[in-house]
C-alpha cells in the first residue's frame, strides 16, 4: 500500500477499535456521536444474534438488549452463531440461563462440536449436551430434549 | 439504466416475508441480500419463483467494504459474482462504506472521511471488483452516525466524485439523503440539486426512528412522511427508474406493508404493485 492508503488503514482500524473492541476515541472525532454509532452496532448486533438464538433472547425478555449489550461491548464479534453460543455459555457458568434458553443451548452442544475458537462443527458421534438442568441427546444426527430444564 | 433494469416499484426479498412478496401481482423488481444466498444456489423457493415470473432481483452486498483502504477481498467479490449470475441480475448494488479494518468486523457500514484519498480508495476497490463482477456495479451513500474531522469534501461533491471516477451507477437511499440531513442540520434538497441524479439506477426507501436526538436509519420501524415527501421531491426532479422499500425486521401486519407499499406508490407516481 501506498503511504497515504496504509494511513487511512491505520485510521479505520482504530475507529473500529474504538466501536466494537473498547479501543480509544481516535483524535479529532465527536465522543457523542461515535458513541452513539457504538450503541446503535450494538443494538443491530444484539438483534441479528437473536435470530440465531429465538429462545435465548426470549427467555431473556425485556433483559436481552442490556444483557447482551453488557456481554459484547468492548469484545468484537464473531459472527452471531458463535457470539450467542458464547454468550449463552457465560450465562450457564453464572446459572443465569432461562429454562428455554438451557433447552436450546443443550440441544445445540448435543448437535455441534463448538471449541470456542473454530465454527462449530457438527458431531458425529451420539453426544449429549447439558446446560441448567436440561439435557439433550444426539443419535445419528437426530437431536431431542430427554430433560426439559426446570421451571 | 438499460431496459433490462429494474423498474417500478420493489421491495427487498427477505425469508420473514416471502410469503407477502410472492402474493403482490403487480411486483417486477426485488433486491436480496447478497451475502444471504448460497454461491452454488439454489436459490430459495420464493426467490426462485419470483424469477420464473421474470421479476428482476439484484444482489444487494453489504460486507464487501469497498471503502476500506485494504483491497476488496477477491473471495467476497468472487460471491457477489457468483450470485449476480445466479440470478441473472441486470447489476448489482453495494455501499459507500467500510465494515472491517485492522482485522476487526465494525459489523455495520461506517462512514468514509471525504476525502480525495477515500474517493481514490473506494475507486480502487470498485476497478478491483468490476473486473470480476459479469454485470455493472450501483453504489449506495450510506446513513452516517458521525463524520470523520478532517472532511475536505461535501456530500454533493464526494459522492459526485466517486461517481465520476469508477463509472458507477448510483443506488440513492432516500432515507439516508433524510437522516443524514436531519442529523447534520443540512437541506436534503440542496444535496438532491446536486446530484448526478440521471446515474441513478434505481433508489432505496426505509424507515426509521428517533433515538435520544439522533435520527436512525432503522429498517424496522415505518417510513415517516417526511421521507416519502423526498421521494416526491426526488421525482419532481427526475424520476429513478426504480425504487425500492428495505425492511428489516419487527415485519409489520401484511396490511401495513400494502399501505407502506402504496404510499411509495403515491408519492413517486409508479403503479402500485398490490
Amino acid at each position: 500500500m501506498t503511504g497515504a492508503a496504509h494511513d487511512l488503514a491505520a485510521r479505520q482500524a482504530a475507529l473500529v477499535s474504538a466501536l466494537v473492541a473498547g479501543g480509544p476515541l481516535p483524535p479529532g472525532f465527536a465522543a457523542g456521536p461515535v458513541e452513539a454509532a457504538r450503541r446503535a452496532l450494538l443494538r443491530k448486533r444484539g438483534g441479528e444474534v437473536a435470530r440465531h438464538w429465538p429462545l435465548l433472547a426470549a427467555g431473556l425478555g425485556a433483559d436481552w438488549p442490556a444483557t447482551f449489550a453488557g456481554w459484547a461491548a468492548g469484545r468484537p464479534g464473531n459472527g452471531s452463531l458463535r457470539d450467542g453460543w458464547d454468550l449463552a455459555r457465560t450465562l450457564r457458568e453464572r446459572d443465569a440461563l432461562p429454562p428455554v434458553a438451557a433447552e436450546e443451548l443443550a440441544l445445540r452442544e448435543a448437535a455441534a462440536r463448538y471449541d470456542g475458537r473454530q465454527a462449530p462443527r457438527p458431531r458425529r458421534l451420539p453426544a449429549v449436551g447439558r446446560a441448567g438442568g436440561a439435557v439433550a441427546v444426539q443419535l445419528a444426527g437426530r437431536v431431542r430434549l430427554l430433560r426439559p430444564a426446570p421451571r | 439504466m438499460t431496459a433490462t433494469g429494474p423498474a417500478g416499484l420493489g421491495i427487498g426479498w427477505r425469508p420473514e416475508i416471502a410469503g407477502f412478496v410472492a402474493d403482490l401481482p403487480g411486483l417486477r423488481f426485488v433486491e436480496v441480500v447478497a451475502e444471504a444466498l448460497a454461491a452454488g444456489g439454489p436459490l430459495p423457493d420464493g426467490l426462485a419463483a419470483l424469477r420464473g415470473r421474470g421479476v428482476t432481483v439484484v444482489p444487494h452486498g453489504v460486507r464487501l467494504s469497498l471503502g476500506g483502504a485494504e483491497p476488496v477481498d477477491p473471495a467476497r467479490v468472487a460471491h457477489l459474482a457468483r450470485v449476480a449470475a445466479l440470478v441473472d441480475a441486470p447489476l448489482v448494488s453495494e455501499h459507500i462504506a467500510f465494515v472491517r479494518a485492522g482485522g476487526l468486523e465494525a459489523g455495520h457500514l461506517l462512514p468514509l472521511p471525504r476525502t480525495r484519498e477515500a474517493v481514490a480508495a473506494v475507486a480502487a476497490n470498485v476497478r478491483r471488483a468490476r473486473a470480476e463482477l459479469p454485470v455493472p456495479i450501483a453504489l449506495e451513500p450510506i446513513a452516517a452516525l458521525f463524520d470523520w474531522p478532517d472532511d475536505e469534501l461535501d456530500e454533493a461533491d464526494f459522492l459526485t466524485e466517486i461517481i465520476a471516477a469508477t463509472d458507477a451507477y448510483l443506488l440513492l437511499d432516500v432515507a439516508n439523503v433524510y437522516a443524514n440531513a436531519r442529523n447534520r442540520g443540512t437541506d436534503p434538497l440542496a444535496l438532491l440539486d446536486r446530484l448526478p441524479l440521471e446515474r441513478i439506477a434505481y433508489a432505496h426507501v426505509a424507515g426509521g426512528a428517533e433515538q435520544a436526538g439522533v435520527y436512525h436509519d432503522t429498517h424496522t420501524d415505518p417510513v415517516p412522511a417526511a421521507v416519502l415527501e423526498l421521494v416526491g421531491a426526488l421525482c419532481d426532479r427526475r424520476r429513478p427508474p426504480a425504487l425500492l422499500l428495505e425492511r428489516d425486521g419487527h415485519y409489520p401486519p401484511a396490511a401495513e406493508l400494502r399501505a407502506e407499499l402504496d404510499a411509495l406508490a403515491a408519492a413517486s407516481g409508479f403503479p402500485a404493485v398490490t
